[in-house]
């Protein structure tokens, strides 16, 4: 088994180089047609300068910035996938390579930042989709610990971050984990039961000990047991930490919504795979919500087959704040197919790419640095031939931070290699 | 094992009326008489030929005499039978009545680890050497309790995997398992039921395998028949039981009975028995009406289940989130999947097929209601008392001998106050073998759930019977003492002892739980029962483990 | 004796197939067809008479009976077909032994899915239903029309279409019946040893059954071979009667199994999943071997480490007859839109993506003689969408069976199931990776284990 990491962690570094190296610098998009998603779509010029959307308008110029002609071609903000397991998981069979989901149920101490793999293969294959911003999304229990957001460049998950981190919570529900789920009912209803008790104690325990450390700060005679769990928690417990609640089923929604309007944790639900059903309740609590993936199966069998396509949407016009998720790993790229998806049942298409842009942007509290197409906002965009949702556009060029990625991914360069294979079958 | 034997026979000796189970210590005494008198009855010979006012004679096991104007013999016992309902004694097409359920052993883990990757036959579930009548236990209470409700013979099958052996007919009756058997080897079980861990598992390799044996008993027979003819310089055929049980089928003789769960499993008995053309008995059959045409076309002996989901009222609450309209339309699905089992009976007989019944996956105490439901969807009673009686005696070759009240045949007869099918009717008389077992009337039809206004005393020593598959926990002892209105008690059973205090009566509807550990994990053992005379009935759920019906008597006081 | 049994059971065999299917004639009027095979038609009208394509072109008559869809602004195509499903299956994977080639999934076939509905709803109409992958050889598949409403699995099979056989290489029957079992096959080599034997073991079995019918005239007390299913069907293969289709990854056990194929003479042979297919394509193309491929699918296990979006295209551009399958009750409800993938990766023209999940799943299956472009003679099996069938905003409107409806967006409720069980409250499941099938019943909890 180690011998296959070493051999997992070889290979990877190896691709890194295979991929090439990201070039920063100044770049100015010509004759584009810009799709701001904030302040409509402009003809015109887009300057790339340290790192930041430095200039917007027509007939631009900067000296030593690399030219770019972009006639006939469009410009748009980096998509932002709301959750995603990119850079902890390589290959989901081989545990070894799995670092999404630590023992344990209650890890509010874990950094999902801490795992991420910036030599990744699945990295430049998500990146040179349009995908610039991921959000790292630990695993398992009742607290999998911190997720992060990351930008898809860099040497170091501190180069890769993004500026966000969010505690993640499953919501306790007393849902059947499948068909392979054996017990009762009951049993179902009482695990749930146990678990909301735990998260009361949780909670109480927490609020006392900050009482305990905040009067610690004054009173050097306090002596605190080491408690990183609570210590992780206080964040969270006091509103400061947004905390992503992981809920599906509509009955747990509702039961979420009403423990956060008790708790007054900052919250954004994420999953929402049932969010249709209780939609009116969702932005009555005006609780933002993170969903996907869009391209799923529906919850029920007596469901109609196109509730997960149809989710986003019905959730948006009932004016829940929506943003759209992969839920994915190796596949995040279809992150603008969940977004078309969701467009062609009833979302409509400006609606569904605002999802993966600038709403997860503004749940985030980024808006002013992520998101859209403005002056002085990060360089997080990419150059395509048509509509970045439509399958068969070609995503051209993309900038992260300013960083001009290389257009390779280990699918790409095995494309070129193979495609007419040499030395061929006859030579 | 013992215990549990003897709980069985005490049970026995509690549910059963006078007449039948006179054992005991004391020497065993003859009946007084085998001839037995019944007059002024309403005599329903068949399905719709009724002897008003008529009688019937019974002596030595048979029916000697049918109709007006009888005279009771003077060896006869006169059985009190004014303006009661006589029919033949049902018969039931195919269940494992008096075959007791062997001994749980560990083939669940089997399957991991080291594979077998050539089971034997009896591992691969294919043991049609095998026969019925070499399993029946007479102490079976199964039989007892389908006595109770009018079933006087069966065709029982043994227990296994896809090719379980031999059934046979026998009468629910009787102290010795060989007078029991009417017919032997009248039929092969089959059932899509894999072996666990080895080849066949899944439905795919049972269906190949069904193919494999037959093809290969064919060719066995073949072989075996040319060598018999003239053995010199022919290979000689190896000694084969289970191939060589197929013969008759092959020949036609003997059908193969599938006892079928849904309609996809009907289909793939319908498709063996047309590839391989054997004759083909179906029982437990369910959405027949949506398979009238292939039904027809092959011929098959039908026994539909007795066995129906469950009704709205005791069928599982649905989750509570749902929109009123999303409520409103599952309900109306699940309404019309339901009916489409309760009016199987009807369309079939709609569409000319016939059909008996089977009460393989019936619980007896279901069947009353589960035929009044067919009935309520459309079935006649005279359909319905069809399928109970001629129909299944012609499939099963029997006509001869039962399926009537006809002279010659034999006695076995259902006696009710009221017509069987009627609200409220009682049987007072079941006949198997030309002896009865007398059934008194009950004074009130137990309301369920529970009457809260009942009066009924809790206190004492209560024997339990719990139809639960571990022996330490099947006959606990419950003592209930009850000091000025508050109750406590301890059950005993083979676990240990649990002490009792949350205990509470509200009407006749007993209330209590206690946890205990069992697999690791604390269970919580919870009953819910009612309260009748000295008998209670009701449930025990424990938790994953599930829940378990109960039944119990309580001890008379010393 | 055993000729003549066995001559009735093929016979007894066939009758079982030759079930009624319902069959429709409907006019479909001026839509934008996509023939498949002859280009697109603009405004043009296909029309079904008794469950066949009688006529494509404009302003046709509508026959008499016909029911009539007015296609204006909508695009028709052929009904997709997945050449990889478990959909309408009871059981996938008879996992108890390495090779079972016995075992039949259409024996298996459960017509109440609502599976199967749901890839109408999805312009499916032909699938094929595939045992699983846990042994080297697994049982024999059926390939099946999505007749949804019919209670009689029978009703489900496509008459006439040739056998099929499941193959499987790699990781999956290495970890069920190496380590699981302690037996062939741990490794690779392992399989290729399952294979070796079994066609040599089914070789003598043949030799035999040829000695005796050569014998059996002169000398009466000849004795046949004792019937044996699984060297039967090994037999077949050997005769060209049954197609294999062989769950595949990497590159060096493809051409393992092409090596293998080529000593025992078995010409008739596909491989599905087939990730590394585009490294050996020359080979490939060279064998006529099909690739049934995931349009994006890779690194879910080690396997699939080296994978790459482009597959298909590098496939198709090689000349290797090319088909996009779901193995997947959620992915077989948007075919097309994995179809669409080969052009973002890849640049495949319209038609050529198309061909993916109609007409080359067809020729894979060995029925294109009836199924996969619209054309005359052809069955009257049809997907119609809002939008071309390759945009990622295309929403299926309708979908034909033998012109029958089967799915109507306009028409159908939410509540498709056909007989759900009373007693169960329709509750819901919180895994999302349900609907991946090829695994099951080999007792492992799996990831993407296809």
């Amino acid at each position: 088994m180690l011998v296959l990491v070493v051999l997992l962690m070889t290979t990877a570094s190896l691709s890194a180089q295979v991929v090439g190296k990201a070039t920063k610098g100044s770049f100015l998009l010509k004759n584009a047609t810009i799709e701001t998603v904030t302040k409509g779509s402009v003809k015109g010029d887009l300057l790339i300068k340290d790192g930041k959307i430095a200039d917007i308008g027509s007939g631009l110029s900067a000296t030593g910035a690399k030219e770019i002609d972009c006639t006939g071609k469009f410009v748009y903000p980096g998509f932002i996938d709301g959750g995603t397991n990119l850079g902890l998981i390589e290959v989901s069979s081989v545990s070894l390579t799995q670092d999404a989901r630590e023992g344990g149920d209650i890890k509010p101490f874990l950094e999902a930042l801490t795992a991420v793999n910036p030599s990744s293969v699945a990295i430049p294959v998500t990146r040179v989709s349009g995908v610039t911003t991921v959000i790292a999304m630990p695993e398992g229990g009742l607290i999998p610990g911190k997720a992060a957001l990351i930008n898809l460049v860099g040497y170091s998950p501190d180069e890769m971050y993004a500026g966000f981190k969010a505690m993640r919570m499953n919501f306790p529900s007393s849902a059947a984990r499948g068909r392979r789920d054996r017990r009762s009912e009951e049993d179902r209803k009482k695990a749930e039961e146990k678990t909301f008790k735990e998260i009361t104690k949780l909670w109480d325990e927490t609020k006392l000990f900050a009482k305990i450390k905040a009067a610690k700060a004054t009173d050097a005679s306090i002596m605190q047991e080491y408690n990183p769990t609570l210590e992780g928690m206080i964040p969270v417990v006091e509103g400061k930490l947004p905390l992503f609640i992981e809920v599906n089923r509509s009955a747990d929604i509702l039961s979420a919504l009403k423990w956060i309007k008790k708790t007054g944790v900052k919250a954004v639900l994420t999953g929402v795979s049932e969010g249709w059903r209780v939609a009116d309740s969702i932005a009555a609590a005006k609780i933002p919500v993170i969903t996907g993936p869009v391209i799923g199966m529906p919850t029920r069998q007596s469901d109609r087959y196109d509730r997960p396509y149809a989710n986003a949407g019905l959730m948006a016009k009932a004016g829940v704040t929506v943003a759209i998720r992969s839920n994915d790993t190796e596949n995040v790229r279809d992150l603008p197919f969940h977004a078309g998806f969701a467009a062609a049942y009833g979302m409509g298409r400006e609606e569904a790419l605002k999802a993966i842009t600038i709403v997860p942007a503004q749940i985030m509290g980024l808006e002013d640095r992520l998101g859209s197409l403005e002056v002085g906002k990060d360089a997080n965009l990419f150059i395509c031939d048509g509509d970045p949702l439509e399958t068969k556009t070609q995503i051209e060029q993309v900038f992260i931070s300013g960083w001009e990625i290389p257009m390779n991914s280990r699918h790409s360069l095995l494309y070129d290699e193979f495609l007419d294979r040499s030395p061929g079958i006859k030579n | 094992m013992m215990k549990y034997l003897f709980g069985c026979i005490c049970s026995l000796l509690l549910l059963l009326p006078s007449g039948l189970g006179a054992q005991g210590s004391d020497e065993k005494r003859p009946p007084v008489t085998r001839t037995f008198f019944l007059n002024n009855a309403y005599v329903v010979q068949s399905p719709g030929k009724v002897i008003d006012l008529g009688s019937v004679l019974i002596r030595d096991g048979l029916i000697q005499a049918v109709g007006k104007d009888l005279k009771a013999p003077a060896d006869a016992k006169v059985m009190k039978a004014d303006s009661m309902y006589i029919y033949a004694g049902f018969i039931d097409g195919l269940s494992n009545l008096g075959v007791p359920k062997p001994k749980e052993d560990d083939r669940s883990n089997r399957g991991r680890g080291q594979r077998e990757y050539n089971p034997s036959y009896e591992r691969a579930g294919i043991q049609t050497e095998r026969s019925v009548v070499d399993m029946l236990s007479p102490e079976d209470k199964a039989l007892s309790e389908m006595r109770a409700i009018g079933f006087t013979a069966a065709h029982v099958v043994p227990r296994g995997g896809m090719l379980p052996g031999q059934g046979a007919v026998i009468l629910l009756g009787g102290d010795d398992a060989g007078k029991m058997i009417v017919s032997e080897g009248s039929s092969l079980f089959a059932q899509f039921q894999g072996a666990s861990g080895v080849y066949p598992n899944t439905d795919m390799a049972i269906m190949s395998k069904f193919r494999e044996l037959y093809t290969q008993a064919r060719q066995h027979k073949t072989h075996s028949e040319s060598y018999a003819k003239n053995a010199r310089g022919m290979s000689r055929p190896a000694q084969n039981d289970v191939l060589a049980a197929f013969g008759e089928s092959i020949d036609g003789q003997r059908a193969i009975f599938f006892a079928v769960d849904g309609i996809k499993e009907m289909h793939r008995a319908l498709t063996l028995s047309k590839e391989l053309g054997f004759p083909l008995a179906l029982a437990e059959v369910t959405m027949g009406q949506k398979a009238i045409a292939p039904l027809k076309a092959s011929g098959a002996s039908i026994f539909l289940t007795l066995d129906l989901p469950k009704a709205k009222a005791e069928a599982k609450k649905g989750e509570k989130e749902e929109t009123d309209e999303e409520k409103m339309m599952l309900e109306k699905q699940r309404a019309a999947a339901q009916q489409l089992h309760e009016e199987q009976a009807a369309m079939l007989s709609k569409s000319g097929l016939a059909f008996g019944f089977s009460t393989l996956n019936a619980k007896a105490k279901d069947i009353r209601p589960n035929l009044e439901r067919m009935i309520k969807a459309g079935l006649t009673e005279d359909q319905a008392l069809a399928a109970l009686t001629t129909t299944p005696a012609q499939m099963l070759g029997l006509s001869d001998i039962m399926g009537t009240v006809e002279k010659g045949k034999i006695a076995n007869l259902v006696v009710t106050d009221q017509p069987y099918f009627a609200k409220g009717a009682n049987i007072r008389y079941v006949f198997v073998d030309g002896m009865p077992s007398e059934y008194e009337v009950k004074k009130k039809k137990k309301k369920k759930p529970g009457d809260p206004d009942a009066k009924v005393m809790a206190a004492g020593e209560w024997n339990l019977e719990i139809d639960v598959p571990m022996e330490q926990m099947a006959t606990p002892t419950l003592t209930i003492t009850d000091e000025d209105g508050s109750l406590s008690g301890k059950l005993v059973s083979g676990m240990g002892t649990n002490d009792i205090s949350n205990m509470s009566l509200e009407g006749d509807n007993l209330t209590f739980s206690y946890t205990t550990e069992g697999g690791g994990q604390t269970v919580t053992v919870s009953f819910d029962l009612t309260i009748d005379g000295d008998s209670l009935e009701g449930s025990m759920s424990a938790g994953s483990f599930g829940s378990f019906d109960v039944e119990g008597s309580r001890e008379p006081k010393k | 004796m055993y000729k003549h049994s066995l001559m009735l059971f093929l016979l007894l065999a066939v009758s079982a197939l030759s079930a009624q299917v319902e069959k429709g004639s409907i006019h479909i009027k001026n839509g934008t067809v996509l023939t498949v095979t002859n280009g697109i038609l603009e405004n043009a009208d296909v029309v079904i008479e008794d469950g066949i394509i009688t006529r494509i072109g404009k302003n046709l008559k509508t026959p008499s009976g016909a029911k009539t869809v007015d296609a204006t602004g909508q695009f028709v195509m052929p009904g997709i077909i997945d050449a990889h499903s478990h959909i309408a299956l009871d059981a996938v994977n008879e996992a108890t032994h390495p090779i079972t080639a016995e075992v039949r999934t259409g024996d298996v076939l459960d017509p109440l899915d609502v599976g199967i509905y749901r890839a109408l709803a999805g312009g499916v109409t032909a699938t094929h239903a595939m045992h699983g992958s846990a042994n080297a050889i697994g049982g024999q598949c059926e390939t099946i029309k999505l007749r949804y409403g019919t209670f009689n699995p029978n009703d489900l099979k496509m008459e006439g279409a040739p056998r099929t056989i499941k193959f499987a290489l790699g990781e999956n029957p290495m970890r069920v019946h190496g380590e699981g079992g302690g037996l062939m096959s741990r490794t690779r080599m392992g399989i290729e040893h399952v294979f070796r034997r079994g066609f040599s073991e089914a070789q003598q079995y043949l030799a035999a059954q040829e000695a005796y019918n050569k014998n059996k005239a002169s000398d009466p007390s000849a004795v046949p071979p004792m019937y044996d299913r699984r060297l039967e069907a090994l037999g077949d293969i050997l005769k060209g009667d049954i197609i294999i289709h062989c769950h595949s990854y990497r590159a060096d056990e493809i051409l393992m199994l092409m090596n293998v194929c080529k000593d025992f003479g078995i010409k008739r042979l596909v491989f599905q999943h087939v990730n590394e297919g585009f490294k050996v394509a020359p080979e490939l193309a060279e064998f006529g071997a099909g690739a049934s491929v995931f349009a994006d699918w890779w690194a879910y296990k080690f396997e699939v480490y080296y994978s790459t979006a482009y597959n298909a295209a590098i496939l198709t551009k090689n000349g290797v007859v090319t088909s996009i399958n779901s193995d997947s009750g959620d992915y077989i409800r948007h075919l097309f839109h994995q179809a669409g993938k080969t052009q973002r990766y890849g640049k495949l023209t319209d038609n050529e993506a198309l061909r993916l999940i109609t007409l080359n799943p067809a020729i894979q299956l060995g029925i294109d003689d009836r199924v996969g472009s619209l054309e005359k003679g052809k069955d009257g099996d049809v997907a119609i969408f809002n939008a071309h069938p390759l945009s990622v905003y295309a929403i299926p409107q309708m979908t034909i069976v033998d012109g029958i409806v089967r799915f109507d967006i306009k028409e159908d409720g939410n509540d498709q199931r056909l007989a759900p069980d009373p007693e169960k409250v329709d509750m819901m499941m919180l895994n999302y990776d349900e609907d991946h099938r090829c695994m099951e019943g080999t007792g492992e909890a799996l990831f993407h284990n296809h």
